[in-house]
């Protein structure tokens, strides 16, 4: 009987843990390790952080859900993976140290046949002074997070209804920032409840971003067939910007947030204050603080783990320039390169480099956003890698491995502009592939025919149906697995 | 007016007849559908 770990309760190792579940005969085991007790839908935060939803509406706990499908549950964080087992284990194994407040600090090392690294982000605030609830800034990364960006957002309209002017920025606090989608759908949800509460007028909102144009959220930007021309993603956007009057910094890295002051520095090295009365900038991620010891316990984090600390699966990391960056760069199988039963899913993988062009001021500072692969790839590779290792205990070693390249998968990203059933909006996108394919599609890296863009009302209400969806599927309801990914 | 500003204020702006499809209940049900229906052709090409 095979054991199976999984680190992390997220979109991707959540998918995991109920595909294995499902797969595998009564006896094997799957376990989940999350310091978090809860699940939560990320995209949904932004609803929060508008005060358009409450945090008991984008979560709920993951204990009755696993303890229903009969999967292993332990709040905990993992510190430590040992692939090659210890002095007692021939069996790889992880420390983890429990988070459960039954269990507060309790210590564990746990064998498994198969580990699953799906432990999501490190929220780094700490790569910019002064970023973060902690310091001068708010977030919406986290429900909680949200909660506390909305009461923030309700004293800033209570202060704009009094007829003090406001300064709102929303954006990105680093130049090396992924999810430009998430800030920007924030802005326009902040936008839209600026209006919606009559103060409009007095508010200036403004966009910061390390993106070198709108509209190209860490995907190089898109191309879309409309009307019998090809558009692009930036002139799209910059229409958006121009009807709601939002202004928008582009090509920044935000250096420090000192109260009440953001300092930045643009792409051609000239450096910037901005002023704000309220300010929600993204943090950069990297990978969760996990070291990896060998049977001998030294230390391999070096080869486990790329610097940012996101795992090395079966990507092709070798430095290149842009010119040469090809989709076969991209993993499929997502397989560590050292350890055939370890695998690494969701942002938990080390992509083996952008997808928008990089670019650094003269003094070498990056500004350049770093590649989404949340939600809907997150969910895919959750269900590939579950039946790859499925396959493995069923069939044996040799059974091949399911692949799901971000350059051979599709994505839909709505991007909510408004929340209310007859007033909200929303920007609709899909995309194929994610990652640019030129060899395929050479006019463009992407399809024209798959990838669309279009905003409205109806928008607005997907993006309503797949909150509902996909917290039905979290919750493991019947025919869960009917619901794609 | 630096360059973010002077390319958003280039970008084309929508029409009346564009907002008001935007939010037309009954073109944006017929789009809710299309939508959706792209959405899944997409998943069922892309996700192996």
């Amino acid at each position: 009987m095979a054991r199976v770990v999984i680190l992390g309760a997220g979109i991707s190792g959540h998918t995991a843990a109920l595909h294995l579940k499902r797969r595998l005969k009564r006896g094997h085991e799957v376990i989940v390790v999350s310091p978090n007790a809860n699940w939560n839908w990320i995209p949904s935060n932004i609803w929060v952080g508008v005060g358009r939803m409450t945090t008991d509406q984008v979560t709920f706990p993951l204990r009755p859900v696993y303890r229903r499908k009969g999967i292993d549950f332990r709040q905990a964080l993992a510190v430590a993976i040992r692939p090659e087992g210890d002095g007692d284990h021939e069996s790889g194994s992880v420390d983890i140290v429990y988070t459960d407040p039954t269990r507060l600090g309790e210590e564990e090392r746990l064998t498994y046949d198969f580990l699953i690294n799906a432990t999501g982000p490190k929220l780094n605030f700490a790569a910019t002074p002064g970023l973060g609830p902690d310091g001068n800034s708010l977030s919406v990364c986290t429900a909680k997070h949200a909660e506390q960006t909305s009461a923030a957002f309700d004293s800033i309209v209570d202060a704009l209804k009094r007829g003090e002017r406001k300064t709102l920025v929303i954006g990105v606090g680093h130049g090396t920032c992924t999810c430009e989608g998430a800030a920007f759908e924030y802005t326009f949800n902040i936008e839209h409840e600026l209006c919606e509460r009559g103060v409009r007028e007095l508010a200036d909102v403004v966009y910061l971003t390390n993106e070198y144009d709108l509209g190209d959220f860490g995907v190089g930007g898109m191309s879309f067939a409309q009307n019998g021309f090809v558009t692009s993603s930036k002139m799209w956007t910059e229409s958006l910007f121009r009807e709601r009057k939002v202004r928008a910094i582009l090509r920044a890295h935000v250096e420090r947030v000192e109260p009440g002051v953001i300092h930045y520095e643009q792409l051609d090295g000239t450096k910037g204050t901005l002023a704000f009365d309220f300010a929600m900038l993204l943090p950069p991620f990297r990978g969760a603080d996990l070291k990896a010891y060998d049977r001998q316990g030294e230390d391999i984090s070096d080869q486990l783990f790329a610097p940012n600390g996101f795992l090395r699966v079966d990507a092709d990391y070798a430095a290149k320039p842009f010119e040469e960056w090809t989709a076969e760069d991209w993993p499929s199988t997502y397989q560590s390169v050292g350890y055939s039963n370890l695998f690494g899913i969701g942002i938990a993988f080390a992509p083996p480099h952008p997808i928008s062009r990089p670019r650094s001021t003269p003094d070498g500072t990056v500004i350049s956003p770093a590649p989404p692969r949340t939600g809907m790839p997150s969910g895919v590779m959750g269900r590939v890698v579950a039946h790859s290792i499925a396959d493995r205990i069923e069939r044996g070693e040799t059974a091949p491995l399911h692949k799901a390249s971000m350059a051979s998968m599709g994505a839909a990203c709505i991007a909510s502009a408004g929340a209310g059933m007859r007033t909200g909006t929303a920007a609709a996108m899909t995309m194929y592939p994610i990652v640019p394919n030129f060899t395929r599609f050479p006019e463009s890296g992407r399809s024209l025919k798959e990838t669309t863009g279009e905003i409205g009302l109806g928008a607005h209400w997907t993006k309503l149906l797949l909150h509902y969806l996909f917290l039905y599927k979290a919750k493991a309801r019947p025919g869960w697995f009917l619901i794609p990914e | 007016m630096d360059d973010a500003a002077s390319s958003i204020a280039a970008a084309p702006l929508p029409t009346r007849k564009t907002l008001r499809a935007r939010s037309s209940l009954p073109y944006q049900v017929m789009r809710f559908v299309a939508f959706n229906i792209r959405m899944l052709r997409m998943v069922r090409k892309g996700h192996h």
